[in-house]
């Protein structure tokens, strides 16, 4: 459905504030302010005010007029700061009500002749204003007011058909009163597009509140000369009520069958809100004064309007401050801001009035209520990051913006996101699913075709109002400034909170790093300084030896006790010191011949095999990358414990052997010793577990934990598998460094 | 060719003092063995001062340095003596409590000549006393352009605490 185009905007540049001349229903002088002397006035001027006013050395205007009453009326406008003159003035030839306003170029009188049928004065108008403001004290329903106010200008003026006209975002206007007598057809509810009334049009209303057309079909009254003395320029009309109007628009009120019109702007807080917009089928005039109590209706509208609105903004606001908060009360609480979002999905969605929101951050999307698929979220907040304009979009027809968000517009056709993240691509986003409605516009408010009179299309206002409806598709409820506003406080609620909890986590691990740091040194200071009395009394004990024949056979079992103890506590510490060193020693990578380990760990272990009867069977072993210390540690802390449980076998058959993988290597130590029972393969890795009664089988048993830490640190894997009697097997993996092949 | 010059023995604690010298004793060196208890005064009787003011001229066979001592420390006196050119030749043996200490004094880089990892086990400890003592005292070759003083030394037994 593509969009209404606007027809007129040959109109916006239209020199509307500089038309050159007037409608004729009154006569406009414009005098220099310091000696009231003539410096341009309408053609009609003389003529209407029954003066002369073309001929040098005529007499100065206000003198011609001959009114002194208004002369002085003049002189203590033009001594005061008031912006605007109203008086009244009789000539020989009729009564005018005259306006006066400064400019740069002069000072401008208009005068209106009056007649004494429409003689109003403020005095009879002010009682039906009283009521009127009574009528629409109580209610606080928009359309009521507006009704009321629609009632009291038509019975102020006596048009056919009053107004009351909204803008909304887009400068389109919708009738939302009407009072008329039934001579013109109803508007209610119709729609009209923003080029009905063009931009520069829109900014003369919101700065001239009134304006009145009071027959289509006049001829205009030229401003002569036509550019002013004072700056060669034409002059300007803006605040000039006479001020003629575009032919664009005389044609547009011919086409919509009416002769007079009138319109009083509706402003708030400095904006157009919408007009009063009056209509007649035939010529009619307004004076002055009722033009002011009409004024004034539309002023108390507006203040009416703007405190309703800004009363039901601040209540939204509040109630969306207060789910804000009730839900960061739980983010607060929750793990992370993606969890608590997620837990609190209902507060997540009310925030924004929304139906559906994800969160979307490096680690994956997470996603509540109507959401488009997972893979267009991703593909959608791809595209937010090329979107410039802050760290808040908000849209009401996604699709307009980001073409593939049509397949998905029914749940997504507005969206509102805001970026959490200053480092990633993180977003919280709301969805808002098609509102598909009727639009029905005061006529087809698409660009007419060109015709014959008027090829360009230029200058040619639509001819019709018949209604015309258009189903408006892809465009969802559009967001309101205060949602806007609360996500954009939202997200920095969110920043402070990442911000906090990142802060809190780099001290929690500081901290644990320290306490990790303390207990290592502890166990490494009691190791350490546990090794010295052990060894003095390995030591004092060997130098007893010396005396042994002194001693009876139970005094040198006592003393071999004694050292057998000793020695074994310094095992102990030795073994917990190189476990404590190899989790702060930093690991010196390099290529490993395994082969060669294994043949070191083979002659260090021959002092312990005696004369045993054991059997190696050393198969292939590839090399390894990985920290050659540790790892013949390793390999001589599995090799020697296989020799160790073997111990009886006849022959220990330990068969070592390796095979290279894609990734990995995977070494294998395997023996036919006592092997363990699997339900306890668990306890097998870890500090000081055994699975042996101590004098069947000697150790500290720190000597897996030991292994299993060197190949954790390696980023590889152990694992042991064994059968009571039947043998053990330790298998280990060792990842190969990346981008390098150890055969290179 | 035995050099008999003395040994000097840097050993605050008593009881690795006493085993220490009880192991050297099993070697039966020819050697004098000076004690020191602590780094200031090893460094005394390198530099001939202070108690050691009055003793024979002559650089020591080989200084056994225990690592932590009261005062200066091993490895302040380990950087004075190869710090000096004039004394930079003398063998320098660290003994330190385990294999993490080795690895401090070897980043420290200092020159030292050997460690020894003072063993639990007595036997290997005594082992590596007597193997340093034998290398360094009996089979070392003094440093060229160091006259070898033949003067025989007075044997001064350390007799415990």
């Amino acid at each position: 459905m593509p969009r209404p185009i606007p027809d007129l905007d040959a109109c916006a540049r239209e020199p509307i504030r500089i038309p050159g001349a007037i409608q004729p229903h009154g006569a406009l002088l414009v005098i220099a302010e310091a000696d009231r002397r003539l410096l341009q006035c309408s053609d009609n001027a003389a003529e209407l005010l029954g003066i002369s006013l073309a001929a040098d050395g005529a007499a100065p205007p206000i003198d011609a007029l001959g009114d002194p009453g208004f002369a002085a009326d003049l002189d203590a406008w033009l001594s005061g700061s008031d912006p605007f003159l109203r008086s009244a003035v009789t000539t020989a030839a009729r009564s005018c009500e005259v306006l006066g306003h400064r400019t740069r170029q002069g000072v401008i009188l208009e005068f209106e002749p009056t007649d004494g049928r429409d003689r109003e004065t403020l005095d009879r108008l002010y009682p039906r204003l009283q009521r009127f403001l009574q009528t629409i004290d109580g209610t606080s329903d928009l359309r009521v007011v507006a009704y009321a106010a629609a009632c009291e200008v038509r019975r102020l003026t006596g048009f056919n058909r009053v107004l009351i006209y909204r803008f909304d975002a887009g400068w389109n206007g919708t009738v939302i009163a009407e009072d008329g007598d039934g001579v013109l057809p109803s508007y209610l509810d119709l729609r009209f597009p923003a080029a009905d009334i063009p931009a520069q049009a829109r900014e003369l209303y919101r700065l001239n509140r009134l304006r009145l057309i009071p027959d289509a079909d006049y001829r205009p009254a030229a401003i002569r000369p036509s550019v002013s003395p004072i700056d060669g320029a034409a002059l300007d009309l803006s605040f000039a009520t006479l001020r003629s109007v575009s032919p664009v628009h005389l044609q547009y009120m011919r086409n919509m069958e009416t002769a007079a019109s009138m319109s009083i702007s509706i402003v708030i807080d400095g904006q157009l809100w919408g007009l009063i917009s009056c209509h007649n089928r035939t010529p009619r005039r307004v004076s002055p004064t009722v033009r002011s109590a009409c004024d004034f209706v539309g002023q108390f509208l507006a203040q009416h309007i703007g405190g309703r609105e800004r009363m039901e903004e601040a209540g939204h606001r509040i109630a969306l401050k207060r789910i804000e908060t009730g839900l960061l009360a739980r983010l607060a609480r929750a793990g992370s801001f993606q969890q608590g979002l997620l837990d609190n999905a209902e507060a997540w969605l009310s925030l924004v009035d929304a139906q559906g929101a994800a969160v979307v951050t490096p680690d994956g999307a997470m996603a509540a209520g109507r959401t488009p698929a997972g893979e267009q979220i991703h593909e959608l907040v791809g595209w937010l990051q090329t979107q410039e304009g802050g760290p808040v979009f908000a849209t009401d027809s996604l699709a307009e913006r980001f073409p593939a968000a049509a397949a998905y517009a029914d749940t997504a056709s507005g969206l509102l996101a805001i970026s959490v993240s200053r480092l990633h691509a993180s977003y919280v986003v709301w969805f808002r699913p098609e509102l598909v409605r009727t639009v029905t516009w005061g006529g087809d408010p698409r660009k007419p075709a060109p015709s014959e009179a008027d090829p360009t299309g230029r200058l040619h206002p639509r001819t019709s109002f018949a209604r015309w409806s258009e189903l408006v598709r892809q465009k969802a409820l559009p967001w309101r400034r205060a949602e806007i506003d609360g996500a954009a406080d939202f997200r920095n609620a969110i920043l402070e909170f990442v911000l906090r909890r990142a802060e809190e986590r780099a001290e929690l691990t500081d901290e644990l790093q320290r306490s990790n740091k303390e207990l290592e040194s502890f166990s490494y200071s009691v190791s350490h300084d546990l090794r010295a009395p052990f060894r003095h009394i390995v030591g004092y004990a060997e130098l007893l030896n010396d005396h042994a024949a002194s001693l009876d056979e139970r005094g040198r079992h006592y003393l071999g006790s004694i050292i057998e103890a000793a020695l074994a506590a310094g095992r102990l510490v030795d073994d917990l010191l190189n476990f404590s060193q190899l989790n702060r020693a930093a690991l010196t990578m390099t290529r490993v011949d395994m082969r060669k380990l294994v043949a070191e760990a083979q002659r260090s272990l021959a002092v312990d095999t005696g004369n045993r009867d054991v059997e190696w069977q050393i198969g292939a072993l590839p090399e390894a990358w990985g920290d050659p210390a540790l790892l013949r540690q390793a390999l001589f802390n599995l090799m020697s414990n296989a020799l160790k449980y073997t111990r009886g076998r006849a022959p220990a058959v330990i068969a070592v052997s390796g095979d290279e993988h894609e990734r990995e290597n995977v070494y294998v130590v395997r023996d036919n010793g006592i092997g363990f029972d699997m339900t306890y393969v668990g306890k097998l890795f870890g500090v000081f577990q055994r699975l042996h009664r101590a004098e069947d089988f000697e150790g500290t048993g720190i000597g897996l934990a030991l292994t299993k830490r060197v190949i954790d640190r390696h980023g590889g894997w152990i694992r042991a598998e064994g059968e009571v009697d039947r043998g053990a097997t330790f298998t280990f993996g060792l990842p190969k460094p990346e981008g390098e092949t150890l055969r290179g | 060719m035995a050099d008999l010059r003395p040994l000097l023995l840097v050993e605050d604690n008593p009881k690795d003092l006493e085993l220490t010298l009880a192991a050297l004793a099993k070697c039966q060196l020819a050697n004098e063995i000076v004690v020191a208890r602590d780094g200031v005064e090893a460094l005394d009787y390198v530099y001939a001062r202070g108690q050691y003011g009055n003793r024979a001229p002559g650089d020591p066979a080989v200084v056994l340095l225990d690592l932590k001592l009261p005062k200066v420390d091993g490895l302040e006196v380990l950087a004075a003596i190869k710090g000096d050119s004039q004394r930079r030749h003398i063998p320098v043996v660290m003994l330190t409590s385990s294999r993490e200490e080795r690895d401090l004094v070897q980043s420290y880089d200092l020159g030292v000549n050997a460690f020894v990892v003072k063993p639990v086990d007595f036997g290997a400890f005594f082992e590596a006393i007597q193997d340093l003592g034998m290398f360094w005292a009996v089979l070392n070759e003094p440093a060229p352009g160091r006259a070898n003083s033949s003067e025989p030394w007075r044997q001064r037994r350390w007799q415990g605490d």
